[in-house]
């Protein structure tokens, strides 16, 4: 039974702040992913919580009780290293069962236990080789028996999928979201690779420089991303990214920039004389747009008669009046080049100075240099502060049911 | 319609590019063999030079041994070497001195290793911590006895050890005379060879332990070893390398044949060849008294004797020791 929490914790190198401010509580069962990229402190993160590391503030807490001083092997904790950190001098079954002989438990135990795990693990023929004589997937094994032989209250990881084949690594994936599932134990799981937060995680928090962007379920850091580093970290390509200002036209906003006029579908009864201009980013998934010939004028088959009541990602919460008579959001630019991806085909255009990325299902007919027009609906717009780049998010003045939104703003 | 299935072809390799027929005939053949050859000598060639030197300064001087091993000789080129057949060696192995002396030499080895095993690794382990600039002026400073030359710290030593006015027996109040009773002698040359070597193996003991990979430690901690356990379990076998290479230099280099100078220019050997070690029993039998079959003999003797022991610890290196890859 593990519930860990991590309150406010800072650690410094020189000037430098590892891991700036961040508070987390993970309860019990929780399968956490760290995720960001290198050097935005998430393994420091981890280490601190493992006791490898000391934080310069702040307070680890397993189970409510103070441990930010206390060393490693007191803390209840298993650990699986990114280089797995097998003992190459000792056998398999020796280095499965080197934290229960730390323990002093007696040797027909211990020998009991580490063929229980092996069994689980599939590694009851190599108990008696080396590490060196074992292949990348089984040292992973390894490790992770290591890790479950003595049962603990956590499993921290440590990138422990990184040095795998491709294929492997989707095996144990599989694998290791098993073992969380039969074991109920808390996870806390550190990785730059999205589609392992994405698939294993019940929650992701998401780290840049030191600090917390976003913590949340996978599902809300990819659908509604807290601020533009989350949008542009998760999706594979990410999230389209352009500077946009907020204008208000006929009673209604727009996002608009060179080559770009998305209406978000938003209400905005000006009163005479006033003129909203609010400098914005303005985020476009890939998949949410759809491309078509410029030629082809006239309204972009999706953005028309959208229903738009419930607006899933809570981005754009229409204030109410469909907007099926709306001109088309569009981005206006043209083809640069052509990914194949198999399945799909990731088109990247030019769309005034920024480039956008359009995920397109194939064959989807396009040429390089080709003039094209790209669509997306309301709801499937993104707003994020120029300056801060947290979210932003649509609160009516005078409609108190519209749901209040998940993720707040600090602008 | 009719049709009927046709296999997909695997990928051919495409059509060999046809060389231009050899105009020239015969001799453009020749002149592309000579230059294959050429090439293949090239790399040869690079290394002539060392190979040469190691006959000239090694082989060459070596056989040479083995061959004057055979002869009666007294290292003057007016004097024919008369061959004397296994004599020489009969001579040798019949010295009564030359037991006691393996038997000294066995003693200066374990007499060594506690400043060449025993106390770095106590001080490495102990310095893991110094870090940086403090680490690098701590290694120099202890590093530098090794480099100071043993005539010179033998000059020293005799001071200090002096029976009446030397420092050491002022300061422990002993009337003990180091360099002329036999135990004492003995510990002396010891003891200095191991002042000497001392910042080296610490050295070279900080250098292994800081080979072995960190997370080692890591993982050992959060698996609920403790400091002494890590140590006994992960960084001793680790370091176990290291610690044959420490006992090899010993048993090889330190022992017989550091000792040399400060024996010559401390004891000559005594008192009453207390500390005689092989090497100096070759140079008092051989060299000093012009006997250039016997030296030989020895010479060859403790080549082949040292080139044993190596080989021993190396296999027992290979037996016990584990690279961390």
């Amino acid at each position: 039974m593990s519930r860990i929490t991590v309150e406010n914790v800072t650690r410094r190198y020189g000037d430098v702040r590892a891991v700036d401010g961040v508070s987390l509580d993970v309860a019990h069962g929780d399968f956490l992913v760290l995720l960001g990229p290198s050097g935005c402190g998430k393994s420091t993160l981890l280490r601190m919580i493992a006791g490898l590391v000391s934080p310069s503030d702040g307070r680890v807490l397993v189970d409510g009780n103070d441990v930010t001083e206390a060393p490693a092997r007191d803390r209840d904790l298993a650990m699986v290293f990114q280089s797995y950190a097998l003992y190459p001098h000792l056998t398999v079954e020796r280095n499965i069962g080197f934290p229960l002989r730390a323990r002093k438990q007696r040797k027909a135990d211990i020998r009991r236990r580490v063929a229980e795990v092996a069994d689980i693990l599939d590694l009851g023929a190599l108990l008696d080789r080396r590490p060196r004589a074992l292949s990348g997937g089984q040292r992973q094994r390894v490790a992770l028996g290591r890790a479950l032989v003595r049962d603990p209250g956590a499993f921290l990881m440590d990138e422990p999928l990184s040095n795998l084949d491709a294929q492997l690594r989707t095996a144990t994936r599989t694998e290791i979201t098993e073992l969380h599932r039969r074991l109920g134990r808390t996870f806390v799981y550190v990785t730059h690779d999205q589609v392992e937060a994405m698939t294993m995680a019940t929650s992701v928090a998401v780290l840049n420089r030191g600090r917390l962007e976003q913590l949340g379920t996978p599902t809300e850091v990819y659908d509604t991303p807290a601020s533009a580093f989350v949008a542009g970290f998760l999706g594979s390509p990410p999230m389209n990214l352009l500077d946009a200002e907020i204008v208000s036209r006929d009673g209604r906003l727009h996002a608009v920039a060179e080559g770009v006029d998305v209406p978000l579908g938003l209400d905005h009864p000006s009163h005479e004389g006033e003129q909203v201009r609010r400098p914005a980013i303005l985020g476009v998934r890939p998949e949410h747009l759809s491309l078509r010939p410029a030629a082809d004028a006239g309204p972009a088959p999706e953005a028309g008669g959208v229903p738009n009541g419930s607006a899933p990602n809570g981005s754009a919460p229409n204030g109410g009046a469909p907007n099926g008579g709306a001109p088309a959001a569009t981005l206006r630019g043209s083809v640069r080049s052509i990914e194949n991806l198999g399945s799909e085909e990731i088109a990247h255009c030019r769309v005034g100075a920024a480039e956008v990325a359009v995920r397109a299902r194939r064959p989807a007919g396009f040429t390089v240099g080709e003039a094209v027009v790209l669509t997306v609906r309301p709801e499937h717009t993104h707003l994020f502060d120029r300056e801060s780049g947290r979210r932003l998010v649509w609160q009516p003045d005078r409609d108190p049911q519209v749901p209040a939104a998940r993720v707040p703003v600090a602008t | 319609m009719s049709g009927m299935f046709v296999e997909v072809a695997p990928p051919t390799l495409p059509a060999p590019i046809v060389a231009p027929a050899a105009a020239g005939g015969r001799g453009r053949t020749a002149r592309r063999l000579a230059r294959r050859l050429g090439r293949g000598v090239v790399p040869y060639l690079y290394l002539v030079p060392a190979l040469g030197m190691l006959i000239v300064w090694i082989y060459r001087p070596l056989v040479e041994t083995a061959n004057y091993s055979f002869y009666s000789w007294n290292l003057s080129p007016t004097q024919p070497a008369t061959p004397v057949g296994w004599h020489n060696y009969h001579r040798l192995f019949t010295l009564p001195e030359l037991g006691g002396s393996v038997w000294r030499t066995l003693l200066m080895i374990i007499g060594l290793l506690p400043f060449t095993i025993v106390i770095p690794v106590v001080v490495g382990l102990l310095s893991r911590e110094v870090r940086g600039r403090a680490r690098s002026i701590y290694q120099a400073l202890i590093f530098l006895p090794f480099l100071v030359a043993p005539v010179a710290s033998a000059a020293v030593w005799q001071w200090l050890l002096s029976p009446r006015t030397g420092a050491v027996n002022r300061a422990t109040g002993s009337s003990v005379n180091w360099f002329h009773e036999r135990w004492p002698a003995l510990i002396a040359i010891t003891g200095i060879t191991g002042w000497h070597v001392l910042g080296f193996a610490v050295v070279v003991v900080a250098a292994g332990l800081a080979s072995i990979n960190g997370d080692y430690a890591e993982a050992a901690s959060v698996d609920g070893a403790s400091r002494w356990q890590i140590t006994r379990w992960l960084t001793l076998p680790l370091l176990s390398p290291t610690l044959v290479f420490l006992v090899l230099a010993t048993a090889l280099l330190f022992a017989p044949q550091w000792t040399f100078p400060l024996i010559d220019t401390l004891t000559q050997g005594g008192p009453v060849d207390a500390t005689t070690n092989v090497y100096y029993l070759l140079w008092e039998y051989g060299i000093q008294s012009f006997d250039a079959g016997l030296a030989s003999a020895a010479g060859v003797v403790f080549f082949l004797g040292f080139g044993l022991v190596a080989a021993v610890l190396l296999w027992i290196s290979e037996r016990v020791t584990i690279h961390d890859d």
